[in-house]
């Protein structure tokens, strides 16, 4: 139950957002998918922080916010001293998001294997 | 607390889920340049200027009728629709019509005759290009080898012979007739056949294009049958 109510969220975003059919300008189009990818990268720092118990409600709102403005700004800036800034937003962010996955897939796999240890005990006893 | 923090990675899953949307959107479809020169947009000017000369024509013409409606008195607006009945009539192509014109014969070229190569009946595409460019002139009335011509008209293969209203269309030669509005119209149209490229496709199927000079006074038969009337109903009286 828990798992499914940010799920049903992230539907009815992406939903939201084809439905309205909404679209930006080309020129804009660069700054959005850098947000799209700080947004991810904050989304999986979130879990990943949520699964080793050191979740904090004001780093996860802060860092989801402050990292879409931070990367904007860079590409905007970017943009301006004709330097690929936004390169450095998408390297930084893809490093860190790959690294989020492979902890959050450690974590859950450590976890998994200590779950089946303990039922194949259970059926022992 | 576990629901507080649902909540907010619900919110902010939600902003991420419209952000992506609304990328994929831009992406799946960018907006279309716009890459027509100045001609070429002169050009859509020309052509939309005249479709508005046309309507404007027809509205005027419309307009007449409904003022000729409302002139007539009672009873002679049994006239009127009559008179609109006959003006229908006539654009349908049902009845017979004269007026300015010239006619066309189709016949084998010198070279296939020379050479012996079988005379065989015109292909349907062949007319159906040739119907096609003598429709670019607007108000013309045409028979081909004696069959009216109407916008209901149709050019098929039927048991290999090419028909026009499911009759025969015989093998050349044959004469095509084309009535237009004023003699300056089929002056007009006289001379831009002569100077078609319509006749090179003629000559490749062994075919050539006589085309006589206008004449003031031309007579075509009208359409002989009834058109099927598909649509229509008539209402019951007194409604």
């Amino acid at each position: 139950m828990t798992m499914w109510l940010p799920l049903l969220g992230l539907l009815l975003g992406v939903s939201l957002g084809l439905l309205s059919d909404i679209q930006i300008p080309q020129i804009y189009s660069n700054y959005l998918s850098i947000a799209v990818l700080a947004a991810l990268d904050t989304l999986f720092g979130g879990i990943r922080a949520h699964l080793q118990q050191i979740y904090d409600d004001k780093v996860f709102i802060s860092g989801f916010f402050f990292n879409i403005a931070l990367a904007a700004g860079l590409a905007f800036l970017g943009v301006h001293l004709g330097v690929d800034l936004y390169l450095a937003a998408v390297f930084a962010f893809g490093v860190r998001l790959f690294q989020n996955i492979a902890v959050i897939r450690r974590i859950l796999l450590t976890k998994w294997s200590e779950r089946s240890k303990v039922s194949d005990t259970k059926v022992q006893e | 607390m576990k629901k507080a923090i649902n909540w907010k990675f619900t919110i902010v899953l939600l902003l991420i889920g419209f952000m992506i949307a609304i990328q994929y959107n831009t992406m799946e479809h960018p907006k279309e340049r716009d890459t027509r020169d100045i001609w070429a947009i002169r050009q859509e000017l020309a052509e939309e200027k005249k479709i508005h000369s046309e309507l404007l024509t027809e509205i005027r013409d419309l307009d007449r009728t409904i003022s000729s409606y409302r002139t007539l008195s009672e009873s002679s607006t049994g006239q009127a629709l009559n008179e609109t009945v006959d003006k229908l009539h006539k654009k349908a192509g049902t009845t017979d019509i004269s007026g300015p014109g010239f006619t066309i014969e189709v016949r084998p070229s010198v070279e296939s005759i020379a050479y012996g190569i079988p005379i065989t009946s015109i292909s349907s595409d062949l007319l159906t290009r040739f119907v096609n460019e003598v429709n670019r002139f607007k108000g013309i009335h045409m028979e081909i080898d004696g069959k009216r011509y109407t916008m209901m008209s149709s050019i098929r293969v039927i048991n290999g012979v090419t028909t026009v209203n499911g009759l025969n269309v015989s093998s050349p030669p044959f004469t095509i007739k084309i009535i237009s509005p004023t003699m300056s119209d089929s002056e007009k149209l006289y001379n831009y056949l002569l100077a078609s490229p319509i006749h090179d496709d003629f000559y490749l199927d062994n075919l050539v294009l006589e085309i006589n000079q206008p004449e003031r006074d031309m007579t075509i038969r009208g359409y002989p049958d009834k058109f099927k009337n598909l649509y229509l109903k008539e209402l019951p009286k007194g409604e």
